[in-house]
């Protein structure tokens, strides 16, 4: 679920959207979603002032709420 | 606002007419010409008149047209990014009951609480998020307004109300009130509530997520 939410809303916003890669992986703290994207869409799925990563965060925590676990986004 | 009408005088009908075209940005098509007077060319300088004519924008349907494209496209991000939150909901498309939004993407169905989140933060990602991914596909920045089962319609009535009930309070007892910090789109109703209130006026201060807005007498 949270991986096809970023790989939704990251896909969507950048220029490259075939060099997006998103994995998942539950480590002791929760959920770990780890977002790669070109180089030149960096800036664009993290935002200005992180508003984009911020936006995409608080959609994972609802998800991560109703599923029981805790979810944390790294974007690499 | 669009011009929509205009009268236009010149030498001739034809020039009227292209003059009037040039002023409203339009082609032929997409006006209806009404002649008021043909015009004389008259003898020698003398007893010439000019033509007028008058203009109208046919009812311009591309815009509405527009927006509809945009609803739709907005619904339909909305709703895949429900599917892949693993949320079942309708999605309702109604013009919005203000005019600060075109458009209201209403989000019915049952415990849609964790949408709203605290403060409405979830439902603030949400509606920046639906804007975000709209813009870049339409190329056009839309304000769509995003709501779960009308949470922000009644909260923003509510505190309509509020800041009415304490304009009252600071024009009876000519003191100054500040409010709990609240966000930007609720500092914003509180601003345009009270926009026009003859007593007292409204301000923002402080940083961040401890914005607040003080209400105060209007200066004379």
């Amino acid at each position: 679920m949270m991986k096809e939410l970023v790989e939704y809303i990251s896909k969507s916003i950048v220029s490259a959207p075939n060099d997006v890669k998103v994995t998942e992986e539950t480590d002791s703290g929760g959920v770990v979603i780890k977002l790669e994207v070109n180089a030149e869409d960096k800036g664009r799925v993290i935002g200005k002032q992180g508003r984009v990563a911020e936006a995409m965060r608080t959609l994972l925590r609802v998800v991560a709420t109703k599923e029981g676990t805790r979810v944390r986004l790294e974007i690499v | 606002m669009k011009l929509r009408e205009l009268e236009i005088s010149a030498k001739t009908v034809d020039e009227a007419t292209k003059v009037a075209l040039a002023q409203l940005g339009v082609s032929r098509e997409e006006v209806e010409i009404e002649v008021i007077k043909k015009g004389k060319s008259g003898m020698l300088g003398m007893g010439a008149e000019d033509a007028k004519i008058k203009v109208t924008l046919l009812d311009d349907e591309r815009q509405p047209g527009q927006l509809d494209d945009a609803a739709e496209m907005a619904r339909k991000v909305l709703s895949d990014i429900l599917k892949a939150m693993g949320i079942a909901a309708d999605i309702d498309v109604t013009p919005s009951p203000d005019d600060n939004t075109p458009v209201t993407l209403n989000i019915e169905g049952d415990d849609l609480g964790v949408l709203i989140g605290r403060r409405g933060q979830a439902l603030a990602s949400l509606q920046y998020l639906v804007r975000l991914i709209v813009a870049e596909k339409s190329k056009k920045w839309i304000s769509i307004n995003v709501d779960v089962d009308w949470y922000k319609k009644r909260h923003y009535d509510t505190l309509k109300k509020l800041a009415e009930r304490l304009a009252e309070q600071v024009a009876h007892r000519k003191r100054t009130i500040t409010m709990e910090p609240m966000q930007p789109d609720e500092r914003r109703i509180v601003h345009i509530t009270l926009a026009n209130h003859p007593d007292v006026m409204t301000q923002s201060t402080g940083e961040g997520d401890g914005r607040r807005v003080v209400i105060q007498m209007r200066n004379r």
